[in-house]
């Protein structure tokens, strides 16, 4: 896949991603075990777990981006 | 487990507001994907729009099947019929004008500038999508770990 140095926006859309799934992380664990009715915590249990994925998913997203990155801002 | 009185909130509000947050998610996803100008991110954003997108379905249902969300009741008919109506006279109008504009510039060549026409639904989506939906038709509201991945 073609890579070209993330953006600056690119950056925040992604820091703000992940902000949004840790934030989801912890509202299904913490849900489904506080719900009473099995099939929403079926449901919030298994959503707790793609959460955590999508966040790993975005972190090696920033790994990959890394080495292309220029350390000096670019006129 | 709490008791019913210990709940931190009641089990219809504690999935509202997961689903509410599912929802502000995708749109962000869609944002950032349409923002993106690395493919590798962009493709990243489109896949976990559509995940997201999934999950949100998948919650709704299993919200609706606990009728913890009733949904808006239905449109009537002869709204539905001057809609319809209206909007077929705009593409009527509308193809007009294209025709026009197409006959007035007699040598159109789009070819010459190697314009490569958009892939068409489902060929955007990434390839397990196709299986996912299959999977959750066969299953019938059936909850299954893994079907997003």
């Amino acid at each position: 896949m073609n890579m070209k140095p993330l953006t600056a926006k690119e950056l925040e859309y992604i820091a703000d991603s992940l902000s949004n799934e840790d934030l989801l992380i912890k509202q299904c664990t913490a849900g489904a075990l506080s719900c009473t009715n099995p099939q929403i915590t079926q449901v919030l249990m298994h959503q707790a777990q793609v959460h955590q994925s999508q966040y790993q998913a975005l972190l090696n997203c920033l790994q990959q981006h890394q080495s292309l990155a220029p350390t000096q801002p670019q006129g | 487990m709490y008791a019913q009185n210990q709940q931190f909130m009641p089990d219809e509000d504690l999935a509202y507001t997961v689903l509410a947050d599912l929802k502000r998610v995708t749109r962000e996803y869609g944002t950032a994907a349409t923002e993106s100008v690395c493919p590798s991110v962009r493709q990243q954003f489109t896949q976990l729009l559509n995940t997201t997108l999934a999950m949100q379905g998948e919650l709704y249902t299993a919200m609706s099947q606990q009728n913890m969300y009733s949904a808006a009741s239905p449109a009537l008919r002869q709204e539905i019929d001057k809609q319809m109506k209206e909007y077929q006279q705009t593409q009527q109008k509308t193809n007009q004008f294209v025709q026009q504009k197409k006959s007035a510039q007699s040598q159109p060549s789009p070819q010459a500038w190697g314009y490569q026409p958009a892939p068409q639904w489902p060929s955007y989506a990434p390839q397990n999508m196709g299986q996912a939906s299959q999977q959750s038709h066969s299953n019938a509201g059936q909850h299954t770990p893994g079907q997003y991945m």
